[in-house]
């Protein structure tokens, strides 16, 4: 099996040997989901890992090199932890496409390294015979080793070997124990001869070419293996007592739903308020570098464009990085820990009702924070026609960009006051009317969505609950400082991009005396192009050029305001903006303004990922117009009745 | 629901002579084992991929606040809907076998 570097032994070198040479060797790391796969991916790279996506889906790619020894790196591909190969998900296509070598940036893998969860053995195996197809050096790990033998189950790992025809590692991946030996099998592995024709679609569900219909095929797979487990002496573990003790609290028919709304609680406390103090932090180090480099770089149109271009935009998101991880530590913990799978599972009937599923839940939930990364996580999300709906209404989720453009008019126009006694001012209630628009139109699009465009039968909801673990610290951290990376890549790119744009657009037509006042530049002229679409909602051209720029992130419109109404520095000095403010609109077109802000997809990163995401121009631009409809007329009521 | 009319049945028919059992009628802590799935196939697939196989045992633990049942399959737990157990036809183990 391993014999190809001994062919490689000829005088002559060929063009595809030194390419061998050059390459390292490629493994991929499969698993079932829940198995413990990407914490045996970190424990093998550690730091020495790259995030990307995979050409033209946003399935994220994880690679990272393992130091097998002091001269040797190999590279290790972690894919989405999949069941099947049937490719009824994304994860399931990527998966398959990576193993076949059909992925442009990724060589065919020189072996498969195969993570199951040994306490369940029968259905974690039912992997194994579609990737012994491949033909190439295949390891199985047995992980979660010790609570197969706590629990009381056992198993004789070198029958189970021998049967499959593949090398077999104990580990305990969350500790490492075990890990070496994985990396032996690593060490050892060879780059495939070139030449050698890749086998090509071998993987699915059902043997190819055999007109066996899908169950039968299933079944057959199933009774060879229970065979084969049976033949290594497999015992299955007991039942998972504390699992069973934590599951009738948090699936408990009164404290399940409070515990649920308990933690709903704390993640939203987490993003509104905790999160405040560091991204003041935040604020204060742009503001406090921003002025540092304008005392450097002398006056004129560079240090425009850095400070009141890229500063200053690029800064305005880059704030919200503090908030957006405090989300991600929160969902880490939640996942690893196995409890937002029982969280699903509550949230399944409600969701069920607007036609969505549990799976969605999560994705929803991190909508309140950003819309980006929410949209990636509905990936989870088996069924497609869910995974659309999901994504088409995660833009409804009040995300925290639009808690500035909030915060600045009800501050303006709302005045303070009791509506509930101590409990509830007017501010407040205003803001939690926002909040509830954004739910109430989401409900609507899904409850539509699903009767017409994505109409199917009710899907069979199956949802692995796996047993609850102790999150490891590491996991978290490495997929917070992945999130980060994410995150900084992006602001520096589309955000980067769009604010020199804009930038641009305020500074021409030149005049002799330099930039042009903001009503004669080309972005005051695009207002005014438009002004006439938003009288109806009783906004002017400062308004519209608010509204344009805002496209960008929704939080720009404040700065862009501060800076059309001549006010210095719209964010120290908001008593100012808030004063012209109240000066040039009226109050029914200020919460016209703010129904405008629930509604509208005003987030041209939300457009690009939703186009990655749904692989096309169709549902982004269906998306973006149904959005700006439902903002435009719900503004135009406002105003008519207030 | 439209569930009723699923557009293929997998499994054979002709197990259950008299009234047809349903995963969804189990009492809790019952283990049954699987006769049929009355789902087409392209929405059993999930099932399948899970172990959920005609011949397998099931054991309903819990049920979900909401009613839904949770089941144990192979040592996995898995939460299904009301609407898909009762897609799931089932036998009891008679003490013989």
């Amino acid at each position: 099996m391993r014999d190809l570097s001994t062919k490689a032994g000829d005088a002559t070198l060929t063009s595809t040997q030194v390419e061998n040479e050059i390459r390292s060797p490629l493994i991929a790391l499969i698993g079932p989901p829940n198995s413990g796969k990407t914490t045996l991916f970190n424990r093998l790279t550690g730091l020495r890992q790259k995030v990307a996506n995979y050409p033209g889906v946003t399935v994220e790619k994880y690679v990272g090199q393992v130091q097998c020894d002091s001269e040797r790196n190999v590279e290790l591909v972690d894919l989405p932890g999949v069941h099947g190969f049937s490719a009824r998900t994304l994860d399931e296509q990527v998966t398959r496409d990576v193993l076949e070598g059909q992925v442009e940036d990724l060589p065919a893998p020189d072996a498969v390294v195969l993570i199951v969860d040994c306490t369940r053995l029968e259905s974690q195996l039912m992997l194994v015979e579609p990737v012994l197809k491949l033909e190439i050096p295949t390891l199985l790990v047995l992980n979660m080793w010790d609570e197969l033998e706590e629990r009381g189950g056992s198993l004789n790992e070198l029958e189970l070997a021998d049967l499959l025809g593949v090398e077999v590692v104990k580990t305990n991946a969350r500790v490492g124990l075990g890990v070496e030996g994985v990396k032996e099998f690593l060490s050892q592995v060879e780059v495939r001869e070139s030449g050698v024709p890749l086998p090509e679609h071998v993987l699915s569900n059902v043997p190819r070419g055999v007109p066996l219909p899908m169950i039968d095929a299933f079944t057959a797979r199933r009774r060879h293996l229970d065979k084969v487990v049976d033949r290594a002496s497999f015992v299955s573990p007991g039942p998972a007592e504390s699992t069973n003790a934590l599951d009738s609290v948090f699936l408990h028919r009164t404290w399940g739903p409070l515990v649920f709304l308990a933690v709903v609680v704390v993640v939203f406390q987490s993003i509104f308020t905790w999160a405040v103090p560091l991204m003041d932090g935040v604020d204060l180090l742009i503001t406090t570098s921003g002025e540092w480099l304008a005392s450097r770089l002398s006056d004129g149109w560079f240090r425009s464009l850095v400070i009141d271009g890229v500063w200053a935009g690029v800064g305005s998101v880059i704030i919200f990085l503090p908030q957006i991880l405090i989300l991600f530590l929160f969902l880490g913990i939640l996942e690893d820990s196995g409890y937002m799978a029982r969280a699903a599972v509550i949230a399944d009937r409600v969701m069920y009702r607007v036609g969505l599923q549990g799976r969605a839940f999560l994705p929803l939930l991190s909508g309140y924070a950003c819309a980006i990364p929410a949209i990636l996580a509905a990936r989870t999300v088996e069924d497609e026609r869910d995974r659309l709906a999901t994504i088409f209404i995660t833009p409804f989720m009040t995300c925290s960009a639009r808690l500035p453009v909030y915060a600045l008019l009800i501050a303006a126009f709302i005045p303070e006051g009791r509506l509930l006694g101590p409990f509830l001012g007017y501010r407040a209630a205003v803001l939690l009317g926002l909040y509830g628009l954004g739910i109430a139109a989401a409900v609507v699009t899904a409850f539509l969505l699903k009767r017409t465009l994505l109409r199917a039968q009710p899907g069979s909801f199956v949802m692995d609950l796996p047993s609850y673990r102790l999150p490891s610290a590491r996991s978290i951290g490495l997929r917070l400082l992945d999130r980060s990376k994410i995150f900084l890549r992006r602001a520096g790119s589309i955000i980067f991009a769009v604010t020199i744009v804009l930038w641009v657009l305020t500074q021409f037509p030149r005049t002799d005396a330099g930039p042009p006042p903001i009503e004669d530049s080309a972005l005051g002229r695009i207002g005014q192009t438009i002004e006439p679409a938003i009288e109806p909602l009783g906004f002017d051209w400062r308004i519209g050029v608010g509204l344009v720029t805002s496209l960008a992130a929704r939080e720009v419109i404040v700065g862009t305001l501060g800076t059309i109404y001549g006010v210095e520095d719209a964010t120290d000095d908001s008593i100012t903006l808030q004063e012209t403010l109240r000066r040039d609109l009226t109050l029914p077109a200020a919460i016209g303004l703010l129904v405008f802000f629930a509604f509208a997809l005003q987030c041209m990163s939300t457009v690009a990922v939703m186009r990655r995401e749904t692989g096309g121009w169709k549902w982004p631009i269906l998306q973006f117009s149904y959005m700006l409809f439902l903002a435009y007329s719900g503004a135009f009521i406002a105003v008519q009745i207030f | 629901m439209g569930l009723d009319t699923p557009k293929s049945m997998l499994g054979s028919r002709n197990e259950e002579p008299g009234g047809e059992l349903r995963l969804g009628d189990i009492p809790l802590s019952q283990t049954v084992e699987l006769v049929r799935i009355d789902l087409p196939t392209e929405r059993a697939e999930p099932l399948l991929e899970r172990g959920v196989l005609p011949g397998c045992r099931i054991c309903p633990v819990r049920s979900s606040p909401t009613g839904d049942p949770i089941v144990s399959v192979d040592g996995s737990l898995l939460a299904l809907r009301r609407e898909t157990a009762d897609c799931l036809c089932v036998r009891l183990l008679s003490d013989a076998s």
